[in-house]
């Protein structure tokens, strides 16, 4: 893992900025990798520009791709876009700067973007106590936002590089996922027997909407005001808008706090209802079940994509080695999720 | 004969060392890292304590349920075997062949059921604390 990077790297990126700020120069005076980011890589930065429209301190982060990452994660520039959207939709994002689609300055596309206040570590949001006499607030304010994602339409920039789920989104993702399970040296009955539920099971109808499909605690900032910034847009996509919810409130993302569906964070029902009371629609609680079962067997198709990184020996590496060991966990709640039916 | 301590008491031990020795000198930032550490051993700690009994099972009650004949000479991995059987569960559930109401469903799921029990007893048996399940 990089943790730094070298000075003529440092030299480049501070020429980048300059220019795409209109300064006069820019001088780098914080920059180290932070934490997380198995897919994408985030550097803190901050600078002193002089001159231009941004004169001043600029408190930012860089985000790139980490050395390998995820077929189906988009690009920057693609994300970039995305967020671009996302703010113009009135979405808590950070605001995002500028796009450098030049490898000759760090070596791969990054962007730079407005540092936002908070955390989002999961396991410590969920277990934080002054956070739990506000949670009602938060989980109202993320069924808000996940309401303002659900109106981003394509921008003047486009979303071509986006294609839409067919023959629908759950039969889209089911044989995506078969594909894939397709290739390992391990077979993973389990998994088909979810796939195989999911199949039987598939909704005959959709809403589309622009889907955020990571939107869960982990993945929000938060600090004392508040929401600060909805993070992670790399698996954005054309989805059911019962995806997210499903994505949002199900058990593998509750880190631990079972009974507080929403995210770990809330109730469920006031979820919804600030969900639906922003965007109008009537969730169906039978779809978000259903989407629930998809959220996990996703997840677990991630998590052995993220094994395989290390097992395929492109990236020795711990974390992603042990992440198969969750697997299990979320095969048995795939277990008990489709056991229902007899 | 090989010496004691074994690879899993030495694994117990040095697991024991990194937690109470030398998790409280690191810092902070780097907790996480001794924690996945410590994680990793224990599960190697595990597997090697249940050894090749539970794939040996699962041989026999997946051949039982795809109705092979077990050629287990005690010398052949059962992993390897086990590749093969698996590929063909994996077939017959997506060809709906253990779908709600045909004869195999119920032992497919029961199957299932046990092998998932047996991984999580080595990768994370805390899961079957929290599942009111005996770990």
């Amino acid at each position: 893992m990089v943790v730094e990077l070298d000075r003529t790297a440092r030299e480049r990126l501070q020429g980048f900025i300059a220019r795409a700020a209109g300064a006069k120069s820019c001088a780098i005076t914080a920059l180290r990798r932070l934490r997380g980011g198995a897919i994408q890589e985030n550097w803190y930065l901050d600078t002193e520009i002089t001159g231009g429209a941004f004169a001043g301190s600029l408190e930012a982060v860089v985000r790139t791709d980490a050395a390998s990452r995820i077929d189906e994660s988009l690009k920057r520039a693609q994300e970039f876009i995305l967020l671009k959207a996302a703010l113009a939709a009135g979405v808590t994002v950070p605001e995002v700067l500028w796009l450098c689609r030049d490898p000759s300055v760090l070596g791969r596309e990054f962007f730079v973007m407005r540092r936002v206040a908070g955390a989002a570590a999961g396991h410590r949001l969920v277990k934080d106590e002054r956070l739990r006499q506000r949670s009602e607030a938060l989980v109202e304010q993320l069924g808000k936002e996940l309401a303002r994602i659900h109106t981003i339409t394509s921008s003047a920039d486009g979303f071509d590089f986006l294609s839409l789920p067919e023959p629908s989104p759950a039969l889209y993702w089911i044989d995506r996922f078969r594909q894939y399970l397709d290739h390992l040296a391990i077979p993973h009955p389990v998994l088909e027997w979810g796939l195989r539920w999911l199949e039987r099971n598939a909704p005959t109808e959709a809403e589309i909407v622009l889907c955020h499909h990571d939107f869960r605690t982990g993945n929000y900032m938060v600090d004392e005001s508040g929401l600060t910034g909805i993070l992670d847009w790399e698996f954005a996509g054309w989805s059911d808008f019962h995806e997210d919810i499903g994505w949002f409130c199900a058990r593998c993302w509750r880190f631990g706090v079972h009974d507080r569906e929403a995210g770990g964070i809330g109730a469920r029902e006031t979820f919804y209802r600030a969900y639906e009371k922003a965007s109008g629609r009537r969730i169906d609680p039978g779809a978000v079940s259903y989407w629930e079962v998809m959220a996990h067997v996703r997840w677990a198709v991630i998590a052995l994509q993220q094994a395989q990184r290390h097992l395929s020996g492109d990236e020795p590496s711990l974390e992603p080695a042990l992440t198969s060991h969750l697997v299990p966990g979320l095969e048995l709640e795939i277990l008990q999720l489709t056991g229902k039916e007899n | 004969m090989r010496e004691r301590p074994s690879g899993e008491e030495l694994l117990i031990i040095a697991r024991k060392v990194l937690r109470e020795e030398l998790l409280p000198l690191l810092p902070a930032e780097r907790r996480y890292d001794a924690l996945m550490v410590a994680n990793a051993m224990a599960i190697a700690a595990r597997q090697i304590a249940f050894g090749d009994a539970p794939e040996r099972r699962e041989w026999q009650d997946l051949s039982d349920l795809l109705g092979e004949t077990v050629q287990d000479d005690g010398a052949t991995a059962a992993s390897d075997a086990l590749g093969d059987l698996y590929r063909r569960l994996g077939a017959k559930i997506r060809s709906g062949e253990a779908d709600p109401g045909t004869p195999s469903h119920d032992a497919v799921r029961a199957f299932l059921l046990d092998v998932t029990v047996q991984k999580l007893r080595e990768s994370a048996p805390k899961i079957l604390d929290g599942a009111g399940m005996e770990p």
